[in-house]
């Protein structure tokens, strides 16, 4: 593959892709194949869903044609969870013509995927990698972030993941290092809030002073998700209803931030779609009674 | 190579091979040790692929049950690093790794009920294509039908099987109890598709897959016929053909049929 084909002129632009920041959708959930029916036949009041793109990089069949149909009733947003942005390993133009592709059916609101690795030397290990918070990581995944965006002709939104470990060799918090990602590249930042929680009691910090250390005019969307606590430490796991204390954080998001889509992440141990509709509908009742009035469009 | 290449190689080397070497990167919290948190991403790393293999080979799964199951992933994971950023594809390879790796090459029934599934998934969301209806075969003349060649749906594939993994399967479907596996004297020859959104498939007589084999390598009807005479009854050929090819169009099987100018 000529990389250098696929690539505008460097002559083309040479700042980041400066776009507007996204509209506010609402309240939103994420699309399963579960719930595939339910919705199709019963249009429930859900404001927007989140899609994984990767579900969808497909040749054909139902799930295409489903999420046609989704697209043509509903706000839609990609989600991704294999772009390895923060890869060594060289870009995947394969995977991001099919990325851009998908997109180009879909006419998402935005595309996100998170920032994280998920293997080098050809491996793939489907899984959501940390990074070292060095200077040398910033530069790479900043260089890494425009080039997508140049070939997606569009801003990046990208998440805060769950870590499990931290490398003793980081020069900056991880507040800092999107901060200064999201700055330098012009990509948009998802603010998972779960995750939040998960990193800050994994590496005893106080979610709060991550959640202060994010600029509140970056954050384009928040995701709700449960995990299941070890005692030791939480494991992301998105298989249980949202915690208290995450519920808890999403006010204190909600005040910092103001209005940001929101949706809630269920992977595992799914339930019907009228309980996750529970929560979907907690997010925008919190968000009625912490905004001011007037804040959310009725 | 940067020290941040060189970081994310020795992680990756400890999550596949077990290699303890990045444990001197990274800390250990306030609440646990580095080498139990490293091991969640070991733990996940496993479970996630074996995961998406009960997804896809649902029926296998059941066949062999949980343990026997998850032992064979694990050894297909290991075997077989996942190397396509779609989690969809992983598992592509199964057939071909019961084929050949003991003990599971001692038992070809797993390889076909693997194949099987495996050509039920990409059924499942191969490309989309037309559907030859019935009554467009009214627009040819019959002096054209020896000349007709004919397009299959991109979903349709052939497959043949050397076991009972068939019958296997639609046991293990009904949740009935399967009959013992046995090695065929003649293969089980299978059509595999997709019917609007559901992945089928139907065994199909010698004769008909070998009219399918040949009309799918654009063998006009003409000459389909001929072959089909010397299978049984010649005098019946062209019946049996057409009989065919109205089962074809009518499952959804073409889609096209056109004489080349």
């Amino acid at each position: 593959m000529n990389v250098a084909s696929r690539l505008p002129s460097p002559t083309a632009r040479a700042e980041p892709i400066r776009s507007a920041k996204p509209p506010f959708l609402g309240f939103g959930l994420g699309l399963r194949a579960q719930h595939y029916d339910d919705i199709l036949s019963g249009n429930p009041p859900i404001d927007w869903f989140e899609v994984i793109s990767e579900n969808y990089m497909l040749p054909g069949g139902q799930p295409l044609r489903v999420l046609d149909q989704i697209c043509a009733r509903y706000p839609v947003v990609m989600h991704g969870v294999s772009l390895s942005i923060a890869s060594t390993a060289p870009p995947n133009f394969e995977y991001l013509q099919g990325l851009k592709d998908l997109a180009h059916r879909v006419q998402p609101k935005w595309v996100s995927d998170h920032l994280c690795w998920t293997g080098v030397h050809g491996k793939n290990l489907h899984d959501l990698l940390p990074i070292p918070y060095t200077e040398e990581a910033l530069d790479h995944v900043v260089s890494r972030v425009q080039l997508v965006q140049d070939f997606l002709g569009r801003a990046l939104v990208l998440e805060n993941v769950s870590t499990y470990v931290q490398f003793n060799n980081s020069e900056m918090t991880e507040w800092e290092f999107l901060s200064e990602l999201s700055r330098r590249s012009g990509c948009w930042l998802l603010f998972d809030i779960n995750n939040v929680y998960v990193s800050a009691f994994n590496h005893g910090y106080d979610p709060l002073t991550f959640l202060n250390g994010i600029p509140a005019d970056r954050v384009v969307q928040f995701h709700m998700a449960g995990h299941s606590h070890m005692g030791t430490h939480i494991i992301d796991t998105h298989d249980h209803p949202v915690c208290e204390d995450v519920w808890d954080l999403y006010v204190a998001a909600l005040k910092r931030f103001g209005r940001v889509s929101t949706m809630i992440e269920r992977d595992d141990n799914i339930p019907p779609l009228d309980e996750l509709m529970l929560e979907v509908n907690r997010t925008r009742e919190i968000a009625e009674a912490v905004l001011p009035a007037g804040a959310l469009p009725r | 190579m940067s020290d941040f290449a060189r970081q994310q190689g020795e992680f990756q080397r400890g999550i596949l091979s077990g290699d303890d070497s990045i444990l001197a990167e990274i800390l250990d919290s306030p609440k646990e040790t580095r080498a139990t948190l490293f091991g969640v991403y070991r733990y996940a790393y496993g479970s996630r692929l074996v995961e998406a293999m009960r997804n896809d080979h649902e029926l296998l799964h059941r066949y062999l049950g949980d343990e026997t199951f998850d032992d064979m992933g694990h050894a297909y994971v290991k075997a077989r690093p996942s190397e396509h950023p779609n989690l969809r594809w992983f598992s592509q390879g199964l057939p071909d790794f019961l084929r050949s790796n003991e003990p599971y090459s001692n038992h070809l029934v797993l390889a076909d009920l693997a194949a099987l599934e495996k050509a039920l998934n990409d059924a499942f969301d191969a490309v989309e294509g037309a559907v030859l209806a019935l009554e467009a075969m009214a627009g040819f003349a019959p002096e054209q039908w020896n000349d007709l060649v004919f397009t299959p749906h991109p979903s349709a594939a052939r497959i043949d099987l050397s076991t009972n993994a068939a019958a296997i399967w639609m046991a293990l479907k009904d949740e009935e109890t399967p009959s013992e596996a046995q090695t065929l004297g003649e293969p089980s020859r299978l059509l595999i598709w997709r019917q609007d959104t559901t992945p089928m498939f139907r065994e199909l007589p010698t004769e008909e897959a070998m009219m399918w084999d040949e009309a799918a390598n654009g063998i006009p009807f003409g000459v389909l016929c001929e072959m089909l005479a010397t299978y049984d009854d010649p005098d019946g050929a062209a019946a049996r053909g057409a009989s065919y090819l109205h089962g074809w169009i009518t499952a959804g099987l073409l889609t096209a049929a056109s004489v080349p100018t």
